[in-house]
């Protein structure tokens, strides 16, 4: 069953680690209008500040037998029409036996990282909420996995590679959580895969920018028809429009040109870190970063096996495959929805359940887009409550309840 | 009057060369995928081949010393609320002393030497053929003048700027032309300053939404019952995969530019592909030479303001009013218009003639974007046309027709 499995620990080289610290030095930073402040993109303070910390002070080895702590592995997993792809991911097992086991995926610019702090909270054993089997994987292109090298790679190959490397680890059943493209994907599992050896799907980015059609969701046409919105969830619907507006910039380039884009992110360590620490910050809520926080997120981007360019090629991949806007087949496996007040679009309740067959709803005071780094607690006790026992998905995976 | 007026060489410090060659030799650059062609962006092999070049084999001096034989000049212009700020600009007269005064304003990615080629048929005499004095100013936050430091630095601003020198030059009424950006604040400048100083305007990129029967009641009713042409209908179809496919970097700009300005002011790979996907992309199979493109990129890497400053007209412009560039307010001033195939924004004619009183129209069967280093023939061949005897804005401006031997009231 561990065939191809292979215990991983990250080591970047020595000569990659001078590599940055000479680029770093030669830094060059642009000028910034008057009062500024976060109008015009990222403050040039704030990144002088990190590119100064990054040069002297921050430890990449420190961070990296930091994270070596978590189990890591990589793998085989042969991709139709793509050959084989050497995939990297966590896998923390519960000492509960038949704990559920979980796949979680990242989005951009996220990474496997991002389940770092669910895992104690998931695979703890306790009689009073389940536990689970952990696999974070690095998606194809992102952290330590390798990347596809033709083109095409859209968002059912993601699913493709999700779902074998579940079932290589012995899981002919699973339940997913993910945000962002992780949401995306799930969704993809679901349908691909549901009551198969996708057994419920929970997701905290129920990205819905529509009411739903009295076509293909007529049950919930109706409701939206006559449920008036909430004060919740018109505020919602102006982050929503904020997003929309303003902040849909880079997936403009990531979906249409991110090989003219990926040469600044590959070549200039600046580049990257502005690039996704802007969304560090205006997706989160009042997320109180940490410099060396920080550091490390952008760190695992630079010292990526592909490379910074290569994540953004699923915006591109995704799009021209039409899978973005192309109406899904709707799984009727349970799936579960948290809210969280910064997300970036954060759709009415009438229009969110047009995603799955929804079991479970969850709405929170605070915390954004990254919700399982800023808010693990609070997510981690959602999937508690949909998974466990008197939960409305208690028991999908056959024999793997959760607890002792 | 105090007259701030210096002459200008290009010359960039030895340190800054060397400061590029370091970053050059430490270039990282991504993979790419197989067959990737020009789908995913700029190519690498391209980019590698050009950051190759930049780092061994171009010159840099030797092209500035070309470059510093165009009489160049900077000089300080008050900006209301903004202070002072210097501004670099190319001033060639022509022989013909009543010359029409002719102002060419560029866009981005463009700059200054947008107008080089075409410098020596504008200003050439004859008795064929109309003269004129050209300025080629770098606009604010470009090539070799100083950018504003405060926020709000719109339209009006840069049409002040480029008001404002042509008056300190002496050019009390003068003609303008402009394409991308330069299209626009030539439309601010008609706008503000039409028939008081602005005596007629050309554009190669006429940028308006369809007629409205409110404002312009014939266009409209001729929209309604006139069929696209066959270069019309190619045009939306260009026009609308640029839309699709070409506008990432204009909402980019247009929202975070301070973002994707750490981008351009430290990776010259990220620079150059950033902007050579445009040149490529935005013009007609024009046949860039490597030092070409070097150089186009160059000015931008080695701007005085830094290439991130470049980028803010799109947040201030469009921030402020996201229809801006469509917005058409009719003037009675005498407008030519160049409509070039590969064009990104093309409009069918009837939407562009809502924009003032055409007086000219030209359609050529080659060129893009960047028409006057991509066709400047025609399009210098345009304005000679437009402004020439029998031309429909001949002598627009007073003693100033563009010919030898008229008396001149000047």
């Amino acid at each position: 069953m561990a065939h191809d499995e292979r215990p991983f620990t990250i080591s970047v080289a020595d000569a990659e680690l001078e590599f940055l610290q000479k680029k770093l030095a030669l830094s060059r930073v642009p000028d910034e209008l008057e009062g500024a402040d976060w109008d015009y993109g990222v403050p040039l303070a704030d990144v002088k500040r990190l590119l100064l910390r990054w040069q002297n002070g921050y430890d990449w080895r420190a961070a990296e037998a930091e994270i070596n702590k978590i189990p890591q592995f990589t793998r085989q997993i042969e991709v139709e029409g793509f050959g084989k792809l050497d995939v990297h991911y966590v896998h923390q097992r519960s000492t509960v036996e038949n704990a559920i086991p979980l796949l979680f995926i990242h989005g951009w610019p996220g990474h496997f990282l991002e389940v770092r702090k669910l895992l104690p909270l998931f695979t703890t054993a306790s009689p009073d909420h389940p536990s689970f089997h952990v696999v974070a994987l690095s998606l194809p292109g992102f952290g330590f996995s390798d990347a596809p090298t033709k083109r095409g790679f859209n968002g059912a190959k993601y699913a493709e590679t999700c779902n074998k490397l579940m079932l290589a680890l012995g899981y002919d059943e699973y339940v997913v959580q993910g945000g962002d493209w992780g949401s995306f994907i799930a969704r993809i599992l679901a349908s691909k895969y549901g009551h198969q050896s996708v057994k419920a799907f929970h997701t905290n980015f129920p990205n819905v920018r529509e009411p739903p059609s009295l076509w293909t969701h007529p049950r919930q046409f109706f409701a939206h028809l006559i449920t008036p919105y909430s004060a919740a969830e018109r505020v919602g619907l102006e982050r929503t429009q904020w997003f929309v507006a303003q902040g849909r910039g880079y997936f403009h380039e990531q979906s249409t040109q991110p090989q003219t884009l990926g040469y600044a992110l590959a070549d200039s360590p600046v580049a990257l870190l502005a690039w996704i620490y802007e969304k560090l910050v205006r997706w989160t809520d009042a997320y109180p970063w940490e410099d060396d926080e920080v550091l490390t997120w952008i760190s695992v981007y630079w010292f990526s096996r592909s490379g910074p360019a290569a994540s953004l090629r699923i915006y591109y991949e995704t799009i021209a495959a039409n899978e973005y806007s192309a109406i899904l087949p709707t799984s009727t496996i349970p799936c579960g929805l948290s809210f969280f007040p910064k997300e970036l679009t954060i759709p009415p309740k009438t229009w969110a359940r047009t995603i799955g067959n929804v079991v479970y709803e969850s709405r929170h005071q605070s915390g954004g887009h990254f919700a399982a780094h800023e808010k693990p607690e609070e997510l981690a006790a959602d999937i508690r409550a949909m998974f466990g026992k008197g939960g409305p998905a208690f028991g999908v995976v056959s024999g793997r309840a959760g607890y002792d | 009057m105090s007259d701030t007026e210096k002459a200008f060489q290009i010359n960039v410090s030895d340190a800054d060369i060397e400061f590029l060659h370091k970053k050059l030799e430490l270039t990282r650059f991504p993979d790419e995928l197989d067959e990737a062609g020009w789908n995913y962006g700029a190519p690498l092999a391209d980019v590698r081949r050009l950051v190759a070049r930049w780092k061994d084999g171009y010159d840099w001096r030797k092209v500035e010393a070309e470059i510093n034989a165009i009489p160049q000049f900077t000089r300080d212009i008050d900006v209301d609320g903004f202070g002072t700020l210097n501004i670099h600009y190319i001033h060639q007269k022509s022989s013909v002393a009543t010359a029409v005064p002719l102002l060419f304003v560029h866009g981005w990615p463009g700059h200054f030497l947008e107008v080089r080629k075409m410098l020596p048929i504008l200003t050439a005499a004859s008795p064929d053929h109309p003269s004129f004095h050209v300025v080629a100013l770098s606009l604010p936050g470009y090539g070799f003048s100083e950018a504003p430091k405060k926020k709000g630095f719109r339209g009006l601003q840069y049409a002040e700027v480029a008001n404002k020198l042509m008056l300190a030059l002496g050019y009390n009424e003068y003609v303008v032309q402009g394409g991308d950006w330069g299209y626009y604040i030539s439309k601010l400048i008609v706008a503000e300053y039409g028939t008081k100083t602005v005596k007629a305007w050309h554009t190669n990129m006429p940028v308006a939404g369809p007629p409205s029967v409110w404002t312009h009641p014939g266009q409209f009713l001729l929209f309604l019952v006139k069929p696209f042409t066959a270069a019309e209908r190619a045009g939306f179809g260009h026009s609308q995969t640029f839309q699709k496919k070409g506008n990432g970097y204009f909402m980019e700009q247009s929202t975070q530019p301070q973002t994707v300005g750490y981008s351009l002011a430290d990776s010259p790979a990220g620079l150059l592909a950033w902007i050579y996907e445009k040149l490529v992309r935005c013009t007609d199979s024009y046949a860039w030479e490597d030092d070409e493109v070097l150089t186009w990129i160059s000015v931008y890497w080695f701007s005085r303001a830094g290439p991130a400053a470049s980028v803010r007209i799109y947040y201030e412009v469009i921030q402020d009013d996201p229809g801006a560039l469509r917005m058409a307010k009719y003037s009675p001033i005498p407008l030519g218009l160049s409509f070039f195939p590969k064009e990104p924004v093309v409009v069918p004619r009837l939407w562009a003639r809502t924009l003032g009183n055409v007086v000219f129209e030209a359609e050529h069967e080659r060129g893009g974007h960047f028409a006057a280093h991509e066709r400047p023939e025609d399009l210098a061949g345009d304005l000679r046309k437009m402004f020439g005897k029998g031309g429909p804005a001949y002598g627009v401006v007073p003693g100033k027709d563009g010919y030898v031997g008229r008396d001149a009231r000047l």
